[in-house]
């Protein structure tokens, strides 16, 4: 996949979000973003709906879940597993756009080396 | 959603059902079959027994002699009402066949307590009410203790599930053998990891606790009064399914006979 194509593609859709730095633009909608996000999310969600569907795919999953409830629940007893659900979304994502972000980062940096 | 999206969300999909496939736990065939199977020394003879007969507590005993002596296990399952798979699994044992000795099962312990599909029954919770040097504090629970004292177990093995998992989730107690100063809760607990809890599920793995004989339950009762190896096992409802839970129950209850000489098959497969 060639530089000039992910700008073209980027631009394109990413024309909702003007006040971002390219970078954090690229990295919130990212090809890298959506994989991990899709990683981290679908084979756990997998195992939740079936625990014999749980597979090594999901344990980024099953780890970033398991630790926010149990945070969730030394911080705030009581609530049902099923409400962590949110947040581990949310972080999911938080995960996805950091990742995204570092391989932007590093295709930019490689694309910058073979210029030279 | 832009194609590679689709098309990285959709193989994350499909290698996460087919390593969810292959992967999938071994279980135990070899210690199962030879918990269901009648054996060849003869056949084994069921006696049912009514406890607490014409009182809204009424249950069902069932005791199941093997052709040779041997140690008698007791099983219980409902002592909390909504804890369906020790209930089922305990239900699913009255059919089994022990190769030596005696097993005694309880399916319903608490029976209005299951009938309500809730933990505690009408004078509360039923595994606080065995206190160290007293009478048990209720009718039902000194109905159960009499026939704890008749059947005089080597073993007792009582089968609960918890909301979350021991050591992760601070106020719950899923995953997890408590067991009597004598008893081998730590060999059970790696049979269960063996069996039952695949290594890219770490959180489920069985942890096991000696517990101090003090206490009001009914496993710490039998283990004080009688001298039994006394067994607590607890899974869990996060993120295991109705099937799942069952099937660690049911492995727990299968490796506490082996381990303690009713079925002779005992290693893992
Ligand atoms: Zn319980």
């Amino acid at each position: 996949m060639s530089r000039d194509n992910l700008l073209a593609e980027d631009d394109s859709t990413l024309r909702g979000w003007p006040g971002l730095p390219d970078s954090l633009r690229r990295a919130a909608t990212g090809p890298a973003t959506a994989a991990t996000f899709a990683l981290l999310v679908v084979p756990f969600a997998l195992g939740w709906y079936d625990a014999a569907l749980f597979s090594p795919l999901a344990l980024p999953g099953y780890l970033l879940f398991g630790i926010g409830t149990a945070i969730g629940n030394a911080v705030a007893p009581r609530f049902e597993f099923w409400l962590y659900w949110a947040p581990f979304l949310a972080g999911s994502y938080g995960v996805s756009v950091i990742v995204g972000y570092g391989y932007e980062r590093w295709i930019a940096r490689t694309d910058d080396r073979s210029s030279l | 959603m832009r194609r590679r999206t689709l098309l990285a969300t959709g193989g994350v999909l499909v290698g996460a059902a087919t390593t969810g496939v292959v992967s999938d736990p071994t279980g135990n065939d070899r210690l199962l079959a030879a918990a269901r199977d009648p054996g060849d020394g003869g056949e084994a003879s069921t006696t049912t027994e009514r406890l607490l007969a014409d009182t809204d507590h009424e249950t069902t005993l069932y005791a199941i002699d093997a052709p040779s002596d041997g140690p008698t296990a007791m099983i219980f399952g409902g002592v909390h009402g909504d804890e369906r798979s020790g209930i089922d699994v305990a239900h699913e044992v009255t059919e089994w066949y022990p190769d030596a000795g005696t097993l005694v099962v309880v399916p319903e312990t608490d029976r209005v307590a299951v009938e309500n599909d809730e933990r505690e029954g009408v004078d509360g919770d039923l595994n606080r009410h065995f206190p160290a040097d007293e009478e048990p504090r209720s009718a039902l629970a000194r109905g159960v203790w009499d026939a704890v004292e008749r059947h005089d177990p080597d073993v007792v093995l009582d089968l609960h599930r918890s909301l979350g998992i021991l050591g992760l989730h601070q106020e719950y107690v899923g995953q997890a053998v408590f067991h009597s100063p004598g008893a081998d809760g730590e060999a059970l607990a790696d049979r269960l990891d063996d069996d039952a809890v695949p290594w890219y599920l770490p959180f489920h793995r069985f942890t096991s606790l000696e517990s101090n004989a003090s206490g009001p339950l009914l496993f710490q009762h039998a283990a004080r009064e009688l001298g039994a190896d006394g067994y607590l096992f607890e899974t869990t409802e996060f993120l295991l399914d109705r099937e799942t839970k069952v099937e660690m129950t049911r492995l727990a209850t299968a490796h506490v006979l082996s381990l303690h000489g009713l079925l002779e098959a005992g290693e893992s497969a």
